[in-house]
């Protein structure tokens, strides 16, 4: 319990700083504390294995390629400035509503009734429900067909990331390397300067 | 039906309706052969229609004539075509004089731009004419009753550069469409009460019908039988429609279109034999048409128009002889008048022609000399119109006259005689005018039988052949076929659909037949007389133009205004309906209905302006107002947890 | 003493609004971006706590997919935000707005 609500807290506060992050670096940061905690929240749910994949593919991949974008266009003149604020003022009654939304789910919450204690049966790396060997053997017999059909999102991905990246490099003759090369030249001396 | 199947039928009365479509298709192609074209086609016609003399006067079963079933819709609604012997007379005018006119037709519009326009139309015309009197059903009728008034349209306004030819036209065809209308209420009336729109059924029905009924559905279809055949008061079409070329007059009046109401009132003859008041009505306007065209011709100046109100006083005869029940007497009349009349507007087309389309009488005079052939044609033609004895015209109108005392109309008859008086006046002033005297035209007239740039020229033999071939059946027709009374070929021919003329008559009539020829003639010699002793004598020769331009000056004004009708139609109908059209203009239509438009697009565009202001383009807009339905959607569920 | 499945309930619906929160009120793509991917976790924290709670390993199964889905959409988003953002001045989504009405 105790445990609980210490990763709730860093959960919490990691998720706001990733909002109110200045920069998408420190924003990185943040998620990637985030992360670090749900997958210890899993293990104590005794998703062992989703533990491990969250840290593997999230924090290893996703925050990764998060990084290399950042690099990537911090490469450009003014990277993170941003123009003015376009928001129109509907945006006040709306985040009332949403507000008043999140009050109501979590009194809903508080209020619902309290016997919802997680059942008790052979739990943990040795026992039935949340091993490896357990969460292998479905997803391989009873649940393949979503399995398959993910790895067939996986592949339209790639090839949409593909097909992105080619147009850009069309693009990109000679010249506009040039053009790419000179600003980064520029940027790096005003950096010195600076 | 107990009636043989006739396919012959449906070929005669689509051979126009190919001819139409050929020359307008290919007009620009075969250009002069398209004259020819249509020619022979319609002449294929008439020899086919000849060919069914045998199959349409038969009777099998009981069904008099060829019928052919076209077309069936639902029980009650067969289209077909029928040719007893009423539509077969017709079918024989159409085709017959048809392709006289379309003959003569090549040489007179030789040289016009719209050559293949011409024949065009003139073959869709005697198409429509033929739908008109093949149909075997009301509807059918009504069709070719449209297409007529249609076709009609096209011809007055052939010319559609002339501004007057465009407005004839126009007024042709709104006061056709009025006839049209009380030709429609007519069949509402007989589909309405006897569920049925074939001829067979309907005069089968007729005798169980209210007399009321029956005056109502005879009213409403002798309102579309005026309009189309001139009658009082929806007559002042036609002396407007004498804008089209010639040969179209001569095809309208003489062969086809005015006498549709005759034909009308014939075919229907089972109805109008049930209402004694319908066939007076029809008689009354017949003979007050007839008596006022008559009068109207004696005031007018051109050639053309003399001979449309001729046409009208002529068809106005018809319709007395049709009215009072002497049906084959008033197609007899019908049947003759063809015939002379197309021969006199083709004659005129022959003067128009050769004088550079000059109509007006007073302006020719001394043609006789140059254009003798035109003269003899013209004064055959005269004579037959004057009912002079002999001649065709005699035959027809004697039927006539003779029929509506055997009715029991002494007032027509008295009417018919006058005005037979006043025809022989008007024609033979027309012809003294034109034909005697000296030339008082300004173009300088030329030798017979050779073209010049001004002046006359003689007609080619196009022309001349088709008059001439005219002549023979309006001088002798109506010896040969209607000399005998009831044992005459013509009453044996309508014998099995109308009975013999005697075996109707209602009234033993105290005058005899033979001194009504008499009166007739000698009414007919006085009004010769008058018009000779004031156009032909010599003391009216010796200062011709003098005395025309003082007839000019003095004519009354109620006949150059013929009779106030256009004038009170003005009044009484157009003015009123400019006057609506008008307030609609200024007032309904801004205020009412462009208002209502206007307030529609006003919503829609704020509606669009509402919807546009979530068009943000922002992404994060879209996001929150989806967050935001989200939203209403948990609120929505909480709320309704709570009550629950 | 187990936690209450109700607790991780509320947690991630916590996770999940600031989440929101950062969509709504972020300029920045790659921090929106990051918002979603909160959003997504907050998801899979509640399949896994069902899962726990009655001890059926679809829900765990459900949550691996969501991750696989959630990497390739993170793959196509910054390809996106890439292409769209390396000729502009500013990196602000405000700035990609074609579909103004």
């Amino acid at each position: 319990m105790v445990a609980f609500w210490m990763l709730a807290t860093i959960l919490i506060v990691s998720a706001v700083w990733t909002v109110v992050a200045a920069k998408p670096v420190y924003s990185v940061v943040a998620l990637l504390l985030n992360f670090a905690a749900l997958a210890v929240v899993y293990l104590t749910l005794s998703a062992e294995f989703l533990a491990v994949i969250q840290i593997i593919v999230y924090s290893g991949a996703i925050l990764v390629l998060f990084v290399f974008v950042i690099a990537l266009l911090s490469s450009g003149v003014a990277p993170f400035a941003t123009g003015p604020n376009r928001l129109p003022k509907i945006w006040m009654p709306a985040a009332a509503v949403v507000l008043a939304a999140l009050g109501f789910l979590i009194s809903a919450i508080a209020h619902a009734p309290p016997a919802t204690a997680p059942a008790s049966g052979p739990v943990g790396s040795q026992g039935v429900f949340g091993s490896i060997a357990d969460f292998g053997k479905a997803l391989f017999t009873v649940q393949l067909l979503p399995f398959e059909v993910t790895a067939l999102v996986l592949m339209v991905a790639v090839i949409g990331v593909i097909t992105l990246g080619g147009e850009q490099m069309r693009e990109a003759g000679p010249r506009a390397q040039a053009a790419t090369d000179r600003r980064m030249r520029e940027a790096i001396l005003r950096e010195g300067k600076g | 039906m107990g009636s043989v199947a006739y396919p012959l039928v449906v070929a005669l009365w689509l051979l126009p309706l190919a001819g139409a479509v050929l020359c307008w298709a290919f007009g620009p192609r075969l250009r002069s052969a398209c004259g020819w074209l249509a020619a022979g086609l319609v002449g294929v016609s008439f020899l086919l229609a000849v060919a069914s003399w045998g199959s349409a006067t038969q009777n099998l079963g009981g069904v008099l004539g060829a019928h052919q079933p076209l077309v069936s819709w639902m029980p009650g609604f067969d289209f077909g075509l029928l040719l007893d012997p009423l539509s077969l007379i017709w079918t024989f005018i159409i085709t017959g004089v048809g392709f006289l006119i379309v003959f003569y037709s090549i040489g007179y519009m030789d040289g016009d731009r719209a050559f293949a326009r011409f024949f065009a139309y003139m073959s869709f015309f005697m198409f429509a004419m033929l739908t008109l009197v093949l149909s075997d059903n009301f509807v059918g009728l009504l069709v070719g009753w449209g297409l007529v008034g249609l076709a009609s349209y096209f011809l007055i306004g052939f010319w559609f550069e002339r501004r007057s030819a465009v407005a004839a036209a126009r007024k042709a065809f709104v006061i056709n469409v009025v006839g049209d209308v009380g030709m429609m209420f007519a069949i509402f009336l007989i589909v309405a009460n006897v569920h049925s729109i074939g001829f067979g059924d309907v005069f089968a029905a007729a005798p169980g019908l209210s007399d009321k009924l029956v005056f109502a559905i005879c009213l409403a279809l002798f309102i579309g039988a005026a309009a189309k055949s001139a009658q009082v008061p929806l007559h002042t079409w036609l002396p407007d429609a004498m804008e089209g070329p010639t040969p179209v007059s001569a095809l309208i009046h003489a062969a086809t279109m005015v006498t549709a109401g005759v034909y009308l009132v014939a075919r229907c003859a089972p109805l109008w034999n049930h209402s004694g008041s319908a066939q007076l009505l029809v008689a009354t306007i017949g003979g007050v048409t007839a008596l006022g065209g008559a009068i109207l011709g004696t005031a007018q100046w051109d050639i053309k128009r003399i001979l449309a109100y001729s046409t009208m006083s002529q068809i106005g005869y018809m319709i007395m002889g049709v009215g009072v029940g002497a049906y084959e007497g008033g197609v007899a009349h019908f049947f003759t008048h063809a015939f002379f009349k197309a021969q006199l507007f083709l004659g005129a087309g022959l003067v128009i022609h050769a004088l550079h389309n000059e109509q007006d009488i007073r302006a020719m005079g001394g043609l006789w000399r140059r254009m003798p052939f035109a003269f003899w044609v013209m004064l055959t033609g005269v004579l037959s119109i004057c009912g002079v004895p002999g001649f065709s015209g005699f035959f027809s109108k004697d039927a006539v006259i003779y029929g509506a005392l055997q009715h029991g109309h002494p007032w027509i008859y008295a009417v018919d005689i006058v005005t037979a008086g006043i025809t022989a006046y008007y024609m033979f002033r027309m012809l003294f005018v034109a034909f005697l005297g000296e030339y008082r035209g300004e173009a300088a007239p030329d030798r017979a039988g050779r073209e010049s740039e001004h002046g006359t020229h003689a007609p080619g033999w196009v022309m001349n052949v088709p008059v001439a071939v005219l002549v023979v059946p309006s001088v002798a027709v109506g010896g040969a076929l209607m000399f005998g009374g009831d044992n005459s070929p013509w009453s044996r021919f309508f014998a099995p659909l109308y009975g013999t003329p005697s075996s109707r008559a209602i009234a033993v009539p105290p005058i005899s037949e033979g001194v009504t020829s008499l009166v007739v003639f000698l009414t007919v010699i006085a009004g010769f007389a008058i018009a000779w002793q004031r156009y032909a004598s010599r003391g009216a020769q010796a200062d011709a133009p003098a005395r025309l331009r003082r007839e000019t000056e003095r004519m009354p004004a109620v006949l150059t205004n013929l009779f106030y009708v256009d004038w009170v139609i003005e009044r009484l109908i157009v003015r009123p309906a400019q006057r609506l059209g008008e307030l609609f203009g200024r007032v309904v239509d801004p205020h009412v209905l462009d208002g209502a438009v206007r307030d529609l697009v006003f919503w829609a565009r704020w509606l669009g302006t509402l919807v546009r202001s979530f068009q943000t383009g922002l992404v994060r807009a879209y996001a929150l107002i989806l967050v935001a339905g989200a939203a209403c959607f948990v609120v929505y569920y909480a709320v309704a947890a709570g009550l629950r | 003493m187990p936690v209450p499945t109700g607790h991780y309930v509320a947690l991630a619906a916590v996770i999940f609004f600031i989440g929101v929160l950062g969509v709504i009120v972020r300029r920045n793509p790659l921090i929106m971006l990051m918002s979603i991917e909160l959003m997504l976790n907050a998801g899979n924290l509640l399949l896994v706590a069902f899962a726990r709670a009655w001890l059926q390993n679809a829900g765990q199964i459900f949550a691996f997919i969501v991750i696989t889905v959630a990497a390739a959409e993170a793959a196509i988003g910054l390809a996106i935000i890439v292409t769209t953002f390396r000729p502009a001045r500013f990196v602000d989504v405000d700035d990609v707005r074609s579909l103004h009405g």
